[in-house]
């Protein structure tokens, strides 16, 4: 019996091993991740991600809602990135009954799941070094989300969960003069943006906490189907919106950020620099919408049936690749939609990063593995 | 008997008294606390000595650094909560040794200054207490540094891992 | 005029107690008004307003929030250690209190007529107190650690015992720096050595600079700087508490007024290590230069006393300031620095002030001065960048493989492909990590 010892933890060589619970009730878990860990002293000898205590059963939801009702779904998975995830599901939808999207309404989409991805970033950038301890720059980032967020409120009345998307193209047209106001916005996050950048990228303790720590090759990646900031970290330059372009994506000029030092830092730096081109994309994206008139959805029957097939949609996420599997039988509600979710891929790999680092490293690295609990649950 | 003798005698009771809990008590952490006790009484000894210095870095040193350090490697290996059962010998030996060196150690102290008149010089002052090391005491003093260099470097010979 | 160590212990009993009240009061106030300092502070620099809500300014926040915490159910956990779980709090919070017994906040005053020095008690060895309650007040941390009978609290107590250890002999050398300049470990003594500046010119405008320690022991009062923000855990020395890491380290189990004791110890640790730094490198409660040519009323009466808290608030907002801006460093690293390059270093400048000292008491002539000097910063010099072991460059493949002798058992071509089962050829056709 290892419990007779309650408390001891440099006892690696007497035969018990201290076990450590980091959560399910941790603040560097964000949510309910739950790892197991035995340590001797502050050196972690295995750790073992417990995942589902966020199960919700998405996918088998999904099957007893028909095709309008399964965005609301969608949405919550991965709540930080609920426009791309409501843009998945709509894409398969529309893929598989062969709607037409008009292009107005197309390149609204494309600025929107940008703008998602720069608030996704923001949060991220703000509570990673967070847990590294600098309590500071999670004010900037918020500053900049909540400039961001007041547009994507203005024109889809959701602050976190949108529900803009709608199958053949979005909930409504765009309050008049809001793609100004929505540059103006993109301005300003650029131009206070340097704020967040020069207060952390480069500190000194900062790159001491994050360089060189949770190394993950670009084989590794590859091999546990790591995607989005975390693969393109490692050197793994893959990127849907410029390798299977989707949306507008194939007519805009994607820059994608890679790294090849595969630690804490570069994951870190991808986010950064991903922000900057986030907005650089949405603002093009705005342009060109002001110069397109038309609808921005069409009209569908009032009972949307998608005929029999299976189509994937996948989607460059803001956490990686969002896939969706949907296999119809010309019913109204989906017979099987598969959900791939990034962070379920991603959190794979910290089964072979956490083992022989410190508990401290272990916080680094678990936060700029950036997932959503809800999105590794389903 | 003035006041100071009656504290004396009382203060050292209490570090006798919590020395000997030290050895008694089953608690691996409480008997590291009766040590706090012990090495404080001396400390308070001292004081009543007007020995601030010695007093002070009594305090400094052994309470604040060589105790915490040894309660440091009982949690680094065990530390339970509780007594623990496991750890006693039979009473017969320890008694004889431990009663037999301490009283033969007083015995023998008493005997050997039992004629001897000691005027004690003006105690206290951080420049005394410097001037009687590295004056009249010099050579022990650094063949005690020699000896904590020496025991460093075996703690550190001995936690190299072989490699 | 000024207190020396001879007019302490004549004051009446009654005197003695107003001053235990007026520290212990100080102390209370100090802390609570810290808290809303510390947290407006930190609000400016995170663009947010802070503490508002509660009497002007905020400025009663943490007045309520000492109530609520009064409030709260009081937890012990059932694996506890339940005397020494109560215990740490107590000890760690006396030791804090403790510690201020020695600080000069003045000199002479008169206190209902009885003129007194406006400081608790002053002992030839006073700072050695400061160090010796600081040594002691570890204890209230391990314990805690321990005694919570929980994963997160034993190894907060494992870090901060490790890490107090560590940063009060960097501390304790730091300070030896001052003992030698002054000749004396009391502390009103202290500031009074403090008081003779010299005399300066710079472009022509004469003046008198401060005989400040921090001027003149620079490197020792950088060192106590950085040592005093690793004894008090403040961040970015935080280890011990890491709330990302650890949740709330050694205090997680606790709760209520036992919780409110530890957070009153820190605080009161940060106003003391603090308050220390002022009398032993900011020259006290002296009024500092420009103040000084306004009269000698500056330096007598009540007057020291607003002195000596601007310095003490300066201290803290340096505290706050550093919270606001750095991140956490790892416990390696943290430990690594304090041995590897705190200690050494200032036990070289120990040394070299040391050595200073004794060629000015044995006034040697000029040239011998100048050898002394110039051999130690050769020694040192060539310490510093005594050349380090490079690696061997590593050679290319090629030429290892071209050196082995002969014999050697037959290489595969170095090119050589493997080809890829048609398996594993499918899994990894569309994903081939860059190189």
């Amino acid at each position: 019996m290892t419990a007779e010892v309650t408390v001891a933890t440099g006892t690696g060589g007497l035969g018990t091993d201290m076990v450590l619970n980091i959560g399910p009730q941790h603040p560097s878990t964000h949510g309910v991740l739950r790892l197991r860990l035995k340590l001797d002293g502050e050196r972690v000898i295995s750790a073992e991600p417990i995942i589902g205590y966020m199960h919700r059963g998405a996918e088998k939801l999904f099957e007893v809602r028909d095709y309008r009702q399964i965005l609301v779904l969608t949405n919550r998975h991965d709540w930080l990135s609920a426009f791309s995830n409501e843009l998945g599901a709509a894409l398969a939808v529309e893929r598989l009954m062969g709607i037409e999207v008009p292009e107005r309404a197309v390149w609204l989409r494309t600025a929107l799941a940008e703008l998602n991805r720069v608030l996704n970033h923001l949060m991220f950038l703000g509570s990673y070094p967070l847990e590294i301890g600098a309590i500071t720059p999670v004010f900037y980032a918020f500053r900049e989300r909540e400039t961001l967020q007041a547009v994507m409120e203005e024109i889809s009345g959701g602050r976190m969960h949108y529900m803009f998307n709608r199958v053949g193209g979005l909930k409504e047209e765009a309050p008049a003069g809001w793609t100004s106001r929505a540059r103006d916005a993109i301005g300003l996050v650029e131009k206070r943006l340097p704020d967040l950048d020069r207060l952390i990228r480069r500190n000194d303790i900062f790159m001491a906490r994050t360089v060189g720590v949770g190394v993950l090759t670009a084989a590794q990646a590859a091999a546990y189907g790591a995607s989005g900031p975390v693969a393109r970290a490692s050197g793994l330059d893959f990127d849907l919106r410029r390798d299977e372009p989707y949306l507008a994506y194939g007519s805009l000029k994607v820059p994608v950020v890679v790294r090849t030092a595969g630690d804490c830092h570069s994951r870190f730096e991808v986010l950064l620099d991903q922000v900057y081109v986030s907005l650089e994309l949405a603002r093009q994206c705005l342009d060109r919408v002001d110069q397109i008139k038309g609808p921005v959805n069409v009209r569908l029957p009032k009972v949307v049936k998608a005929p029999e097939g299976h189509t994937y949609a996948w989607t460059e996420n803001p956490l990686g690749i969002n896939g969706y599997y949907l296999v119809s039988r010309g019913e109204k509600t989906p017979w099987r939609l598969k959900l791939r979710t990034a962070s379920f891929a991603n959190v794979q790999a910290l089964s072979t990063l956490l083992p022989g680092c410190l508990v401290p490293d272990l916080i680094a690295i678990l936060g700029s593995m950036f997932f959503v609990v809800g999105d590794v649950d389903k | 008997m003035t006041a100071i003798d009656v504290m004396l005698s009382a203060v050292g009771l209490v570090a006798v008294g919590s020395a000997l809990a030290v050895v008694s008590t089953q608690h691996l952490v409480r008997a590291g606390l009766w040590l706090v006790v012990t090495l404080g009484a001396v400390a308070v000894e001292f004081l009543l000595l007007r020995a601030e210095f010695v007093a002070w870095v009594q305090v400094l040193i052994y309470v604040g650094a060589v105790v915490v350090l040894l309660l440091f490697a009982v949690m680094l290996t065990r530390a339970p909560i509780g007594r623990s059962t496991d750890l006693d010998r039979p009473i017969g030996p320890a008694l004889l040794i431990g009663a037999g060196s301490g009283l033969g150690l007083a015995g023998l102290f008493a005997w050997v200054f039992r004629d001897m008149r000691v005027n004690p010089p003006p105690t206290g002052s951080a420049q005394r207490v410097g001037e009687a090391i590295f004056g009249d005491w010099v050579l022990p003093f650094e063949v005690l540094s020699v000896l904590l260099l020496a025991a460093l470097v075996g703690a550190i010979v001995l936690s190299k891992k072989d490699t | 005029m000024n207190p020396t160590l001879a007019d302490f212990g004549h004051d009446n009993g009654w005197i003695v107690a107003l001053k235990v009240v007026g520290v212990f009061v100080f102390l209370v106030v100090m802390t609570l008004f810290t808290i809303w300092y510390e947290r407006k502070v930190v609000a400016r620099m995170q663009v947010r307003p802070g503490p508002n809500r509660h009497g002007p300014f905020g400025l009663l926040q943490s007045l309520a929030d000492g109530l609520k915490l009064a409030f709260k159910e009081d937890i012990m956990p059932l694996k506890a250690d339940r005397v020494v779980f109560f215990l740490a709090p107590v000890i760690s919070t006396v030791c804090a209190f403790t510690a201020f017994a020695i600080i000069p906040f003045g000199p002479f005053v008169s206190i209902f007529g009885q003129k007194t020095p406006l400081q608790l008690t002053d002992i030839p060895v006073a700072v050695l107190l400061v160090l010796a309650c600081s040594g002691l007040g570890i204890y209230g941390i391990v314990l805690s650690g321990w005694a919570s009978g929980s994963t997160y609290p034993l190894l907060g107590g494992l870090r901060s015992s490790a890490q107090m250890i560590s940063y009060e002999v960097a501390m304790g050398l730091s300070i030896v720096a001052v003992f030698m300049m002054a000749g004396t470990m009391s502390t009103s003594e202290i500031v009074n050595a403090q008081a003779k500046g010299g005399q300066g010119e710079l472009f022509g405008f004469e003046f008198t600079y401060p005989g400040w320690y921090v001027l003149l022991l620079l490197p020792s009062f950088v060192i106590y700087a950085i040592s005093a923000v690793g004894e008090t855990n403040r961040a970015p020395f935080d280890l011990p508490e890491a709330e990302s890491e650890l949740v709330g380290g050694f205090h997680t189990e606790y709760s209520s007024l036992k919780f409110a004791l530890f957070f009153l110890a820190e605080y009161i640790n940060m106003v003391t290590v603090s308050a220390l730094a002022t009398t032993l490198f900011l020259g006290g409660w002296r009024a500092p230069w420009p103040i000084t040519q306004l009269g000698p009323w500056v330096n007598q009466g009540w007057w020291p006393l607003l002195w000596f808290t601007i310095k003490l608030l300066i201290l803290l907002f340096v505290f706050v300031w550093l919270r606001g801006t750095l991140p956490r460093l790892r416990y390696d690293q943290f430990m690594r620095f304090g041995w590897k390059v705190l200690i050494p270093a200032s036990l070289i400048w120990i040394l070299a002030l040391a050595g200073f000292k004794t060629m000015n008491n044995e006034n040697l002539p000029g040239w011998q001065r100048g050898l002394w000097i110039g051999g130690f910063a050769v020694i040192l010099l060539a310490i510093l960048l005594w050349p380090r072991k490079r690696p061997a460059p590593k050679l290319p493949l090629e030429e290892e493989v071209a050196q082995r002798p002969e014999g050697s058992f037959p290489l595969p071509p170095i090119d050589l492909q493997v080809p890829v089962s048609p398996r594993a050829k499918r899994i990894t056709a569309d994903r081939e990590p860059v190189q």
